[in-house]
């Protein structure tokens, strides 16, 4: 069990490194996706329908689906104050907390969105513009997919902590 | 339970869920979410949370946030940014706070090319933070610096907090711009002099750049600055774009991406391992901003349905003083809202109530906006929730922790306040741009 | 507790503040003090193409909403929304929703995206939209080549037949996007609200009357918050809420008036308002994309055909 713990935990990490840099891309992509509309528009007069959902769309996927890395890396905002003050060993016990706090929060986000998710996909709700894409039920999805993957890491980064495989806490990065 | 004690726990429980270690973006989902479920149930609840949590990720403006980071990011690592703040630094020869001071002035005209806070604040982050450290500057200083001057974007025109206002209390958003000009200025002034007074005092803050280059006579010392052509380029061509129509202020963002890649070739420093390593760390970046976000926009409609809005009414009818008075104590409100609510929803909350007083009050609605606008500054830096010290967190260095921030930005917020004072007894700091228009 | 009601109005719109302080009293008066309304601003509680959602989970009691904002859940929302260039005075279209079949065909629409937890009580529209534009377009051939911004299907769709070229940015840049340059025109609001957010300083050719846009309003409930009301009150919501759309047309159109009488006469601004011919050239092409837009799905083809019918009946269209 603890073997396969451990395996858990390396593979969803690696996982979300890879989700992660595949996001870099996304973001690549809309920069290239608006300043090629400012191109079209100002210099050939034809402004497109898509640029604007696209980019929203690219970076949207890219703001979610970075969850994975930066809960891998640590990297979540928080402040860090009370680690001097009480020391390495409650501080870890302040860890496991907040990890767990985490996780309900997550996971009750997860099923409030859960509602809006199933509903568009079984009815699919588009953004009503002239390219009348599916962004709206896809980005009501993608948030879903988004906490799901978020409490995967969040269960990793667990199982590091009872493992005492943690990687650096770098102070609340 | 009163709306009172409802603030008052929404308040306390955020503090006490940060003070251990939980990273924000959670802290602030587990008490939207409490609230919304404790308030209005579980099917209301979840559906008021997921409403405008989803809400975030269409909201367009927020593209350009990724775009300053990669921006920052490439003009950080090709070394831009160390010569355009080594040519800053002998330029300013052997005057003491000089960089201080010229990061002001830059964030001034980076202020004129982004209309959010957070774009600005990231891109400070990246490129001054480490350059200010190395040339020797206190920490606490030019953390402070930063944040207050990084959020004077949403002051200083183009500015989505002052469209959002003229759209929800129905004002010229011209003229709004027009007025947030002078107190703009004002408070850029007001940071400078603070820097000044500071370093003379306690010399220690801000050393002298004790290099031979830095002791030429002005003359000789003209030729360095070359470090300064091209970012000078790179900002005009984004100010170019969007003074001349060619491109929205989020266009032009991603217009300034493509740029830095372009000049960092140009300077011959660009590599794929770069490119690579900048877009990591942008997404880092973003990722860790967007939790914050998500996080903070859950309270929006929360408040505002428990009657938050009425509790303030109440408030205001109740207030028996002189009108300007009653501004002040509007002040006041939106401070201490400013300490827990993101910006959006101080605005639905306060706007619809306050607007209408104001106008009844016989003030112009203008200058009521700059108020508002400048108030916002200080919510940006106030915290526990403060936005503005959250995003120089993001891309900080290590060492930095967020009470460091939090300490080094006080100063600044009793700045933004005497600013705001100033304002607010001499409304022409504001109205005296847009009279002169007219 | 009064009924929370979340409108589609910004805080400060002429509307909004004429609703709050002329109409919202005489909900007591009319029900004998047994309800009461209090109306919130656009997005106060949740966005506002959520409202019908929000009403069916109780989130709000009930919605006052521009029905534009459903657009993308239903194509047929978009029909009724703002059927553009098809009517020419609020009136028709507001006669249309109580006494003809708008009503039947909205609630049938909302059902069928809210499982019948959304009340229908009532509908119509207020104002007709004036266009902002920052360069003169005077004729229908003026169209050809203007950048536009128009961020709805049909709307957009009307202007590129027209050979125009939609923009789709957002909202908070318009403002930016007309005053630089990036767009020519921008749809926008009555012509009262924008003299007040002074998008005439940037665009100084608004067209008004407009030539393409009357928005649509709803006024909904939460199906089981209605229930619990007597047959008495709910008729007397429904017909404070007629009362009130048709005062707030004729005092809309004098501000309207008013405001845009004071601008022409001031100088800086030109009002354009289209010649009847040149109304009728954008209606033929509105009315091919009408028709290609309802095949999008049945309720759209069932909405628009109760509205061509109704145009038929009362002589707006020929054949
Ligand atoms: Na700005
Ligand atoms: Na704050």
């Amino acid at each position: 069990m603890r073997h396969l713990l451990a395996r858990y935990a390396s593979i969803m990490d690696r996982f979300s490194v890879f989700v992660g840099h595949g996001c870099s891309m996304l973001f690549f992509a809309c920069i290239i996706a608006s300043a090629l509309e400012v191109a079209m528009r100002y210099g050939f007069d034809r402004p497109t329908t898509w640029s604007t959902e696209l980019s929203m769309t690219l970076c949207a996927t890219a703001w979610v689906l970075a969850v994975g890395y930066v809960t891998e890396r640590n990297r979540h905002i928080s402040i860090t104050m009370l680690e001097i003050v009480v020391g390495p060993r409650v501080w870890r016990f302040f860890r496991l907390v907040q990890l767990l706090a985490a996780v309900v929060a997550v996971f009750f986000l997860a099923r409030a969105v859960w509602a809006p998710a199933m509903k568009v996909i079984a009815r699919p709700e588009y953004s009503g513009t002239a390219m009348n894409s599916l962004q709206p039920s896809y980005l009501k999805v993608l948030l879903l997919v988004g906490c799901v993957f978020h409490l995967m890491q969040l269960v990793a980064n667990i199982t590091r902590w009872f493992q005492r495989t943690e990687k650096g806490t770098s102070g609340g990065h | 339970m009163g709306i009172e004690y409802i603030t008052l726990l929404i308040v306390i429980s955020l503090l006490a869920l940060m003070a251990i270690g939980i990273p924000l973006g959670i802290t602030t989902l587990l008490v939207s979410l409490g609230t919304a479920i404790l308030y209005f149930g579980e099917r209301a609840g979840f559906f008021i949370v997921s409403a405008n949590v989803t809400e975030v990720l269409h909201k367009y403006e927020l593209i350009s946030v990724p775009f300053f980071v990669f921006m920052a990011n490439i003009l950080e690592r090709s070394g831009i940014a160390h010569s355009l703040f080594e040519s800053m630094a002998i330029m300013g020869g052997r005057f003491r706070g000089s960089v201080g001071v010229q990061t002001c002035v830059v964030a001034v005209v980076l202020a004129a090319m982004s209309g959010i806070m957070g774009g600005e604040i990231v891109m400070l982050g990246l490129i001054a933070l480490p350059q200010m450290l190395r040339l020797g500057y206190d920490k606490k200083l030019a953390i402070g610096i930063i944040c207050a001057a990084g959020a004077l974007a949403t002051l200083i025109p183009p500015s989505v907090v002052l469209i959002v206002y003229g759209l929800a209390a129905q004002v010229s958003i011209t003229k709004l711009f027009a007025a947030s000009i002078g107190p703009g200025l004002l408070l850029a002034s007001l940071y400078i002099i603070y820097i000044l007074v500071r370093v003379r005092l306690n010399p220690a803050l801000a050393p002298i750049y004790d290099i031979p280059e830095t002791g030429l006579p002005f003359v000789k010392r003209l030729p360095f600055l070359k470090g300064v052509i091209l970012p000078a380029i790179l900002i005009g061509a984004v100010l170019g774009v969007i003074y001349s129509g060619i491109a929205t202020v989020t266009e032009a963002a991603a217009v300034g991406a493509v740029g830095a890649v372009v000049i960092a070739a140009i300077r011959g420093e660009l590599s794929w391992m770069k490119m690579r390593d900048a877009m990591r760390q942008t997404v880092l970046t973003v990722g860790s901003i967007i939790w914050l976000v998500l996080g903070a926009v859950a309270l929006i409609g929360i408040y505002n349905r428990i009657g938050g809005g009425d509790f303030l009414r109440g408030l205001l009818t109740s207030l028996d003083v002189s009108p300007i008075w009653v501004i002040v104590v509007m002040m006041l409100i939106v401070m201490v809202l400013g300490t827990f609510l993101e910006w959006i929803a101080i605005l639905f909350i306060t706007v619809p109530i306050f607007a209408p007083v104001v106008v009844d009050l016989g003030f112009d609605p203008i200058w009521f906006g700059v108020l508002f606008a400048m108030n916002i500054q200080i919510y940006y830096l106030s915290p526990p929730f403060g936005p503005a010290c959250f995003f120089l967190k993001s891309v900080a260095p290590k060492e930095i922790s967020l009470q460091d921030i939090f300490a080094a930005v006080l100063p600044f917020i009793a700045l933004q306040a005497l600013g705001l004072m100033l304002v607010l007894f001499f409304p022409q700091i504001a109205l005296f741009i847009p009279t002169s228009l007219n | 507790d009064p009924l929370s009601i979340q409108s589609s109005f910004n805080a400060g719109d002429f509307s909004m503040q004429y609703l709050t302080e002329t109409w919202l009293p005489k909900v007591p008066e009319m029900t004998g003090g047994r309800i009461e309304i209090t109306l919130t601003p656009n997005a106060s509680v949740v966005p506002a193409k959520e409202t019908p959602d929000a009403v069916a989970a109780g989130v709000i009691d009930g919605d006052f909403t521009s029905v534009n904002y459903f657009s993308g859940i239903e194509p047929a929302f978009a029909i009724m929304a703002d059927l553009i260039s098809g009517y020419d005075t609020p009136a028709q279209m507001l006669e249309f929703c109580k006494n003809d079949r708008g009503e039947e065909i909205q609630q049938k629409i909302l059902d069928s995206v809210t499982d019948g937890e959304v009340k229908l009580i009532a509908c119509g529209p207020y104002s007709r939209e004036s266009l902002p534009a920052r360069i003169p377009i005077r004729t229908f051939e003026d169209l050809k080549g203007k950048k536009i911004r128009a961020p709805e299907g049909l709307a957009s769709a009307i202007f590129a037949s027209a050979g125009a070229s939609p923009v789709s940015i957002p909202f908070s840049e318009v403002y930016g996007a007309l005053e630089k340059g990036i767009v020519d025109a921008a749809d926008a609001s009555a012509y009262v609200n924008n003299v007040a957010t002074g998008l005439h300083d940037v665009a100084p050719y608004p067209l008004y009357p407009g030539i393409h846009s009357m928005p649509l309003m709803q006024f909904t409930m939460n199906r089981e918050r209605w229930d619990a009301l007597s047959a008495e009150d709910q008729k007397a919501l429904r017909d404070w809420w007629y009362a009130a759309m048709e005062d707030l047309t004729k005092v809309v159109n004098e501000q309207d008036q008013e405001k845009a009488a004071a601008d022409s006469k001031g100088g800086k601004i030109e009002v354009i308002n289209w010649a009847l011919e040149d109304r009728d050239q954008l209606r033929e092409v509105a009315r091919a994309e009408w028709l290609k837009f309802a095949e999008k799905s049945e309720l759209a083809r069932e909405a628009l055909d109760a509205n061509l019918a109704y145009m038929k009946k009362i002589g707006l269209l020929k054949d």
